[in-house]
């Protein structure tokens, strides 16, 4: 008998009233952003750009910028060439060689661009916010974006980073537009996501080689949850695939087979331990902090089981889009985590930048499900915690990624004269160090590279080092030791120095780059240190 | 006068949907056994003490995931399969007990009235069994007006004794159907309540047939919200699960039991406060199967006030726990492994209270002197433990089907004080009388039942200052004050519900009736007595 005393009723009750994310609708009914929101991302992005001009910009170009100046510094032809050696890709060097030839190779130009990528991701990650849940999920990852101190890093450093988090951002949004809004769309505005996904893809997969690692995240979403998917969509990312791996074939050829030539130029890389994993997550939310501030912040991890905790709440589920983020996020981490362990180290955070945007959006959807006054307390304290880090890694000098070369090229302009020679290991850091050198004594690099020779940065050996250590002090009253960037052999050349000739001096620019003076006059005699 | 209907509302029952993804299940079992494995064996070892203490603390963890997803392992979906045998023997007749001890008439009479619009074709009485004289309640004799006016039995006891279980055995004597069903004074049956119940003993190995004590109240307070969000992991997936295993046990209430069965065991068990849980054991014992059924077949209220639910929190840790060290269901011959292990996880689960205590005493121990049971100096530990234990916050979310919140999970570990004050009452042999839980809100500051968390706080405060300045700002201090910081969080909303402040926060359920009632709290906590 039905019974008319007791109806269930069973929509969510008032008390418990909370956004119902994993229904297919959300997000997506707005579309038009209203002025409120307009105006925050306006103010987000200036807030920014005055970070950038005040502040990031002016800092001292680093290695691998220099680098990538160098890279994009040779004609069209020339820049694949060597982009080919450093078996890196080439959309980043190819926008900034055009991006030189319009206006110029001044180093806060170069920033601009990587800055204009980092920009535009702040309007984006609050569209993919909006498309995912919410525009208060969508704001406040712009949020988030805005005082990332890792994103504004890597929005000021003239390499590929912020156009690759740009491009990922881009990329979930089109996938998560076939998942979530093919079904009531129109063939043209269907064609435009798979189109836009398409794009974003091989443009991604032209930037950085671990970009797979994000298509591979959104096939596992699709393998768990294909049955949501619009019917088509197997097929769809099928022929993206292919398409993908078509279009970056001739790279490959031309990598693989007519250059066959490997630079050896990549900063060697060690082995990651767990505390690396960690230091990728603190690194995302915290960005560079010097070793004790970082460790204090890795202590701190039990408050990440109080945000699982506080998210236990009535009858909110996970919605597909947070599953969505939560692989995109940790899968690419956990298994280049695992195939650096296995294989070969490619762990640096920098490389799995692309995680980024999905891991804001993943703990904004877990702060979101806090009741009202936890889930702002939550989120400002996150938003303010973000933003002292930036202060704090834009104003202490002994932050890990500083690298004042500039500094190092003033003090030797200043201090060296035609008698003396300024040694750069690795060989590599030369770049920097050109770049604002204005002295007179001439430079070298141990070992020793022949830049205008064709091939690859010669490999160090000991014996190596006796020869070319020997024409290094010939006819030389000092020798300026620049030690950056150890490659494994920095000890030795450090340790021959030191036994063989008077250490006059030592000066330290930024973590890790120190400069040493030795009297090449007064050698001392065999066997004084070993 | 015609029966009046109650009014519609909102029914809560998405926690009797809950289904278990075993892989995810399996997975955060196998996290739990590492994650212990490692942290016995993989790191040096700090103060001896705490160190055992810790493995005790852990080894009951994992006992509890073990058990709880031995439990929830298969789950139907949407709470279907549960069906009587067809073409069994017919329909018995029944005896309604509605048990008074006092409870406001309004409450009496429209569970009465409610259990008289019971639709059920083979017939039933309708008692009322009151206990308000023995219990000396002033308003015991409308109990009596009430049952002349509704037109049925009112059976006052004269004599005390065995409190609810003697009120019912003293009603069994005088009473002769061969089915028995027990509603506490608030729990208004539906009208296919008996239908329902009594179709499952058309087979005739069953015992007694459960069914959810639901709280229509639920949504009144912080109190009654977190009570209710307790309930809905019990009575959801852990009873379907119990169920399966033939190991469901009677509540109290809502239960409807076979006549001979309760004889065969000596009539309901008189000498526990946990009288429901005891006489299932004897019933299982005999061999009478047991059945619980997931679907909401009545409605009554949730404790309102945090005195009653602190009693009520003691009474079913003080019985369960007796169960432990008194009848323990290992040594107890004529149950099935299943049913033993059942009655053993759902007893032991109020030893809890001694491991977050422990847990929770970790952070005070190092601040004020620096020990720790472990010497942890790598990411080893964390990168275990986060994974395993979001895999148990993901199972409890998954398996209770997203009812089980933090609130609940509040209230079952800060609820340790009265876990350790039932622990010690068994453990010194004394006897607790058997309370009533309020039906009415008592009025009044509970926040002195709060004082071990209010006294936990300050000592955590303290203790991160004394640890300071000793040892600077070290990563070690750091996570230590996390994890006090973790247990502050949990005991807040526990500390919140004992406030004065609880009582008129969303006082939703004012316009409810049988919601209205308040006298001052006169009563001490626990009505303890030398043995």
């Amino acid at each position: 008998m039905p019974n008319e005393y007791f109806k269930t009723i069973s929509p969510a009750l008032d008390a418990y009233a909370v956004p119902d994310y994993g229904n297919a609708a959300a997000g997506q009914g707005e579309t038009s952003v209203p002025w409120t929101d307009r105006l925050i991302l306006g103010l987000l992005m200036l807030a920014v750009l005055g970070v950038s001009l005040f502040f990031l910009s002016k800092q001292s170009l680093r290695l691998d910028e220099a680098q990538s100046i160098w890279q994009a510094s040779h004609t069209a032809q020339g820049v694949l060439h060597t982009i080919a050696e450093d078996v890196t890709l080439p959309l980043y060097p190819l926008l900034l060689h055009f991006w030189i030839f319009m206006f110029g190779d001044g180093v806060g130009m170069l920033r601009l661009m990587s800055l204009l990528f980092f920009l535009a991701t702040i309007p984006a990650i609050y569209f993919l916010g909006l498309l995912a849940y919410d525009r208060r999920v969508g704001l406040a990852a712009a949020a988030f974006t805005a005082v990332s101190p890792f994103l504004n890093w890597y929005g000021n450093e003239i390499r590929t980073y912020s156009l690759m988090v740009l491009l990922a951002v881009l990329n979930h949004f089109y996938f998560l537009s076939v998942y979530k809004r093919s079904r009531a769309a129109s063939g043209a505005k269907q064609a435009a996501w798979w189109l836009g996904y398409a794009l974003t893809g091989l443009l991604g997969v032209y930037t950085h080689y671990l970009f797979w690692f994000l298509l591979l995240s959104q096939a596992l979403f699709f393998l768990f949850y294909r049955r949501r998917f619009p019917a088509g969509t197997f097929w769809g990312l099928a022929l993206t695939a292919i398409a993908l791996l078509a279009a970056l074939a001739p790279w490959a050829y031309y990598v693989f087979v007519l250059i066959k030539q490997i630079s050896n130029s990549e900063p060697m890389l060690l082995r990651p331990h767990l505390i690396d994993l960690f230091n990728v997550f603190s690194q995302f939310l915290f960005g560079f902090q010097d070793d004790h501030l970082n460790t204090l912040i890795i202590a701190l991890w039990p408050l990440a089981v109080v945000m699982a905790f506080l998210s236990l709440r009535k009858k909110i589920k996970i919605p597909p889009e947070s599953v969505y983020f939560f692989i995109a996020t940790f899968f690419p981490i956990l298994a280049i985590f695992a195939l650096s362990v296995t294989v070969r180290p490619i762990f640096l955070s920098r490389y799995l930048i692309f995680s980024v945007p999905s891991l804001y959006l993943f703990l904004i959807w877990l702060i979101s499900t806090y009741p009202k006054f936890l889930k702002h307390a939550a989120e400002w304290a996150v938003i303010a915690g973000m933003a002292i880090m930036l202060a704090v890694q834009i104003y202490k000098p002994d932050t890990p990624v500083k690298e004042d070369y500039r500094g190092v090229s003033a003090y030797l302009s200043q201090n060296t004269n035609p008698q003396d020679i300024v040694v750069i290991s690795s060989p590599f850091t030369i770049y920097p160090i050109e770049y604002y050198y204005a002295g007179t004594a001439n430079m070298v690099t141990l070992p020793i590279w022949d830049r205008a020779a064709v091939g690859a940065i010669p490999p160090f050996s000991q014996q190596e080092l006796l020869s070319d250590a020997g024409q290094i002090q010939m006819a030389h009253q000092k020798a300026y030791l620049v030690l950056s960037y150890d490659q494994g052999y920095q000890k030795n050349i450090k340790d021959y120095f030191d036994s063989h000739f008077p250490l006059l001096s030592r000066q330290n620019f930024s973590p890790g780059l120190n400069v040493y003076v030795y009297d090449l006059q007064n050698k001392y005699g065999a066997g004084k240190k070993s | 006068m015609p029966p009046t209907p109650p009014e519609p509302h909102q029914l809560e029952s998405s926690f009797l949907k809950s289904t278990t993804p075993k892989a995810l299940v399996t997975v955060a079992v196998a996290m739990a056994v590492v994650y212990f494995l490692v942290l016995a064996f993989l790191f040096p070892r700090g103060n001896q003490v705490l160190f055992w203490l810790l493995m005790a603390g852990e080894i009951f963890h994992i006992w509890q995931i073990a058990t709880y997803v031995y439990t929830v392992w298969d789950q139907p979906a949407g709470g279907a399969p549960y069906r009587p045998v067809s073409g069994g023997a017919p329909a018995l007749p029944a005896d309604v007990f509605i048990t008074v001890t006092g409870e406001p008439t309004e409450v009496v009479e429209a569970t009465a009235r409610a259990a008289l619009r019971m639709n059920y074709p083979a017939g039933f009485n309708v008692y009322l069994l009151n206990d308000g004289k023995i219990a000396k309640k002033p308003n015991w004799r409308e109990a009596e007006s009430l049952a002349k006016r509704l037109g049925i039995a009112c059976i006052t006891r004269q004599k005390p004794g065995g409190a609810k279980a003697g009120n019912i055995n003293h009603a069994l004597r005088l009473t002769r159907n061969p089915l028995v069903v027990v509603f506490d004074a608030d729990q208004m049956p539906r009208p296919d309540f008996l239908k329902k119940s009594a179709a499952y003993f058309s087979d005739p190995e069953v015992g007694f047939v459960q069914s959810p004590q639901y709280y229509k109240n639920f949504n009144t307070n912080e109190i009654t919200r977190g009570a209710w969000e307790q309930q809905e992991l019990f009575f959801g997936p852990i009873c379907k699960g119990k169920n399966r295993l033939n190991s469901a046990f009677l509540c109290g209430t809502n239960m409807a039991i076979r006549r001979a069965a309760l004889e065969q065991a000596g009539g309901m068990f008189e000498k526990s406060i946990a009288e429901d849980f005891l006489t299932s054991l004897f019933l299982h014992e005999r061999g009478w199967k047991s059945i619980y059924i997931p679907e909401i077949l009545a409605e009554g209220l949730a404790p309102e006030d945090f005195l009653s639910y602190y009693k009520q929190q003691f009474r079913w840790a003080r019985g369960s726990l007796e169960m432990v060290f008194r009848y323990n269901p290992l040594l107890r011959r004529g149950l099935t492994w299943h049913q033993k292990i059942q009655y053993l996880a759902s007893a032991s689960y109020y030893l809890s209270g001694l491991v977050v205590l422990l847990n929770a005493l970790l952070p005070l121990v190092f601040f004020f002197t620096g020990q720790v049971p472990l010497i942890v100096s790598t990411m080893g530990l964390t990168a275990i433990f986060l994974p395993y234990i979001f895999l148990v916050i993901l199972t409890l979310r998954l398996t209770s089907n997203y009812s089980y919140t933090f609130r609940a999970l509040s209230f079952s570990m800060a609820s340790f004080p009265i876990h350790i004050q039932a622990l010690w009452a068994v453990l010194t042999n004394q006897n607790s009388g058997f309370s009533v839980t309020a039906k009415k809100k008592l009025d009044g500051n509970f926040l002195y039942l709060s004082a071990p968390h209010l006294l936990y706080i300050a000592a955590a405060l303290l203790g991160m200052e004394w640890g300071y300045l000793r040892d600077g700002l070290t990563a070690p201090l750091l996570t230590n004050m996390s994890w006090a910081l973790f247990n502050i969080m949990v005991f807040l909303p526990f500390v919140f519900a004992s406030g004065p402040w609880a009582e008129t926060a969303r006082q939703q359920g004012e316009n409810q009736p049988g919601l209205k009632y308040a006298e001052p709290a006169s009563e001490s906590v626990f009505k303890l007595k030398d043995g």
